[in-house]
């Protein structure tokens, strides 16, 4: 019986390959993407195309952070705007009015939202669900009402403008910047998807699924809402200062209570707890009014199109894909796995080698081993 | 059969609005023992383990648990004796500083996440033994590749020692009830407890598989070597695994002892069958 226990689990070597593999999608994905510019550059993309991608990947940006809220620890923010806001304005006021350069208003974008969100957290956190959805609400419409009234800072309804970064030296432009946005959006995924994958993930997960089984398995659930508060914020942030190097301008009224919103929208639609669903759920949300609905005839004449059309998507992923685009993905995939003879789901996972770097449970002898044979013989 | 006290309960009381949860309830559970907590419905069974894991506060009493030095917080290091031990009071501590002191407990309900593969399920029970910083994770530096390889491979051997190792990459969602049961108890074993606390496991549960949780119960106790306090309605299992039965009733002691004494208490049995006329 001793064979028993060889087909029960996967090579232990093989625990970090799912990372690993995660990590070359990431890359791969973000080094297709930066074929886009060149594709611009030689007038296969419309440029205004490629400006309208690049907030896609700011978004999933700003949205990546929101799952990890949403989808993973279960916390409903109302208030994402308000910090991306917060992050598009210090990366200008940096860098145009201090003049300090691109790589210390990235960091102010980085830093002071997240200290912000720490701050705001330790106070809201303690309450739940809805509540927490209120108190970010209000936060994010006192940061608002801030940017259109502390005009040293803002220059209020005004609008704050600015330029293009020089980064290491090179003045940028819209290519390169759209190179940057690729780059963060590979860090931050990859970043996320470290983070969901490990001990922090499982503890998110537990925190999400019952915080009562979570404190018993010793998880400091405050700890852990504001880890993952502060992570999203920090994402927040520095959405914003490349929504800010991208577009140059900033106003107030873009950091409104849509834009939360719509964030929501990204991360439902893509699917909860999916890191390029959710990257498909930003460009569902936003690519897709301004790429095409808006160029149907009658329906683009439509006055707050996008309105409507995150609204009927949120309905209908809810009452009937409540997976989103990961779900719809799987879905598809499904098939194609059976004929491949994948046996992920049928059969045990494949065989793992002889059981040299298995531990025995504390104080296990020989006693153990054939106690779990004799156990495994027995159906279940 | 080492006679120390792994947990003393000593003149616990708890009121919930005028009524008395709990009365001036004491007892004691030994090292590596199965010891069985038993009482009608409604006596506090499961109000005395939310007092001892500090889900509630008790209004009055003491929870003492064993707990070893390597385990000791490092404000209570010189509490511990010769034998590098040291009786630690839990009142008063937060819930999740529990588990880290070597007690840790199953959920009636089952409490597992459903979107979760059993290994990961698993891997929550060894929560507090990661050493790697929240940085070092969010860059999978190599400690927490390490740590993580290490209690992947305790976890799949803590799945295997309960006969579910062959299904641990799949998720708990789905599972039979019977799984679940068995990978809560797999969580606990993951924390290395010296106690661990099982909230009426047999609820739920056919009449075979509570005979197979009687032998995973007593195999437990041998190869993890801790010791196991059911909270039980099930007397059948209770009778079969325990060494040792307390029953209460209405928060109040009734008796204590082997489980033939309490089969035949006069107390115990008035309780269960009303008094007789």
């Amino acid at each position: 019986m001793s064979t028993s226990s060889t087909r029960t689990a996967r090579p232990l070597s093989s625990v970090l390959k799912p990372a690993r593999n995660a990590h070359v999608q990431f890359l791969v994905f973000g080094a297709l993407l930066c074929l886009l510019p060149v594709l611009a550059q030689a007038g296969g993309l419309r440029n205004s195309t490629l400006s309208t991608l690049a907030f896609v990947l700011i978004y999933a940006i700003v949205a990546l952070g929101l799952n990890l809220l949403l989808g993973y620890s279960g916390l409903i923010s109302l208030g994402t705007a308000g910090f991306v806001g917060l992050g598009a304005y210090l990366a200008a006021y940096f860098q145009d009015d201090l003049r300090l350069g691109f790589w210390l208003a990235l960091l102010a974008a980085l830093v002071l939202p997240t200290l912000i969100g720490l701050l705001v957290g330790v106070v809201s956190l303690r309450v739940r669900s809805i509540y927490l959805a209120i108190a970010s609400l209000c936060i994010s419409e006192i940061l608002l009402k801030t940017f259109e009234q502390l005009e040293w800072f803002t220059r209020g309804t005004a609008g704050k403008q600015s330029k293009y970064p020089v980064v290491f030296g090179l003045q940028t432009d819209r290519a390169t910047m759209f190179v940057i946005i690729v780059i963060a959006l590979v860090v931050v995924m990859m970043v996320t998807h470290n983070t969901v994958h490990g001990q922090l993930g499982r503890a998110l997960h537990t925190m999400r699924s019952s915080e009562v089984a979570a404190q018993a398995m010793g998880v400091n659930v405050l700890k852990y809402k504001l880890f993952a508060f502060s992570l999203a914020t920090l994402y927040a942030g520095l959405g914003g200062a490349l929504y800010l190097f991208f577009l140059r301008s900033s106003y107030p009224s873009t950091w409104n209570l849509f834009m939360s919103l719509n964030i929501i929208a990204m991360v439902v639609v893509g699917g909860l707890r999916s890191i390029f669903g959710t990257v498909a759920g930003a460009f569902v949300i936003f690519a897709v009014p301004e790429l095409v609905l808006k160029k149907l005839p009658v329906i683009g004449d439509v006055a707050g199109l996008p309105y409507i059309f995150s609204g009927v998507l949120i309905v209908v992923v809810i009452m009937f894909f409540p997976a989103g685009l990961k779900g719809l993905a799987d879905l598809v995939r499904r098939p194609f796995q059976r004929l491949r003879g994948d046996r992920g789901e049928a059969g045990p996972p494949a065989a793992r080698p002889p059981d040299s770097d298995r531990p025995s449970p504390p104080g296990a002898g020989r006693a153990a081993a054939d106690q779990t044979a004799v156990k495994e013989g027995r159906p279940a | 059969m080492s006679q120390r006290a792994v947990l003393s309960i000593d003149h616990l009381s708890i009121s919930f609005g005028g009524l008395k949860a709990l009365d001036d309830l004491s007892f004691t559970i030994f090292d590596q023992e199965i010891f069985g907590l038993i009482g009608p419905n409604g006596a506090g069974k499961t109000t005395v383990f939310n007092c001892v894991t500090q889900f509630y506060r008790p209004d009055a009493g003491d929870v003492f648990l064993t707990v070893d030095q390597s385990r000791l917080p490092s404000r209570d290091r010189h509490l511990a004796d010769q034998l590098g031990q040291a009786r630690l009071n839990l009142v008063g501590r937060p819930v999740h500083s529990i588990i880290k002191l070597g007690l840790a407990r199953t959920f009636q309900n089952v409490e597992v996440v459903k979107e979760l593969s059993l290994l990961d399920n698993v891997l929550v029970g060894g929560h507090v033994d990661f050493q790697a910083t929240m940085a070092e994770q969010i860059f999978r530096l190599p400690r927490a590749r390490r740590e993580e390889k290490v209690y992947r491979a305790k976890a799949m051997a803590a799945l295997d020692f309960l006969g579910i190792g062959r299904l641990a990459d799949q998720l708990a969602g789905g599972q039979p009830y019977g799984v679940l049961k068995k990978l809560e108890m797999a969580r606990t074993l993951m924390a290395q407890p010296r106690l661990i606390i099982l909230d009426e496991p047999a609820a739920g549960l056919n009449d075979f598989e509570t005979e197979d949780l009687a032998q995973t119960i007593r195999a437990i106790r041998d190869q993890y070597g801790c010791a196991v306090w059911l909270v039980e309605h099930d007397m059948r299992l209770v009778m079969n695994v325990c060494e040792r039965i307390c029953a209460i009733s209405f928060g109040k002691f009734l008796a204590l002892g082997a489980p033939a004494e309490i089969q035949g208490d006069k107390l115990v049995q008035e309780a269960y069958l009303g008094e007789q006329e």
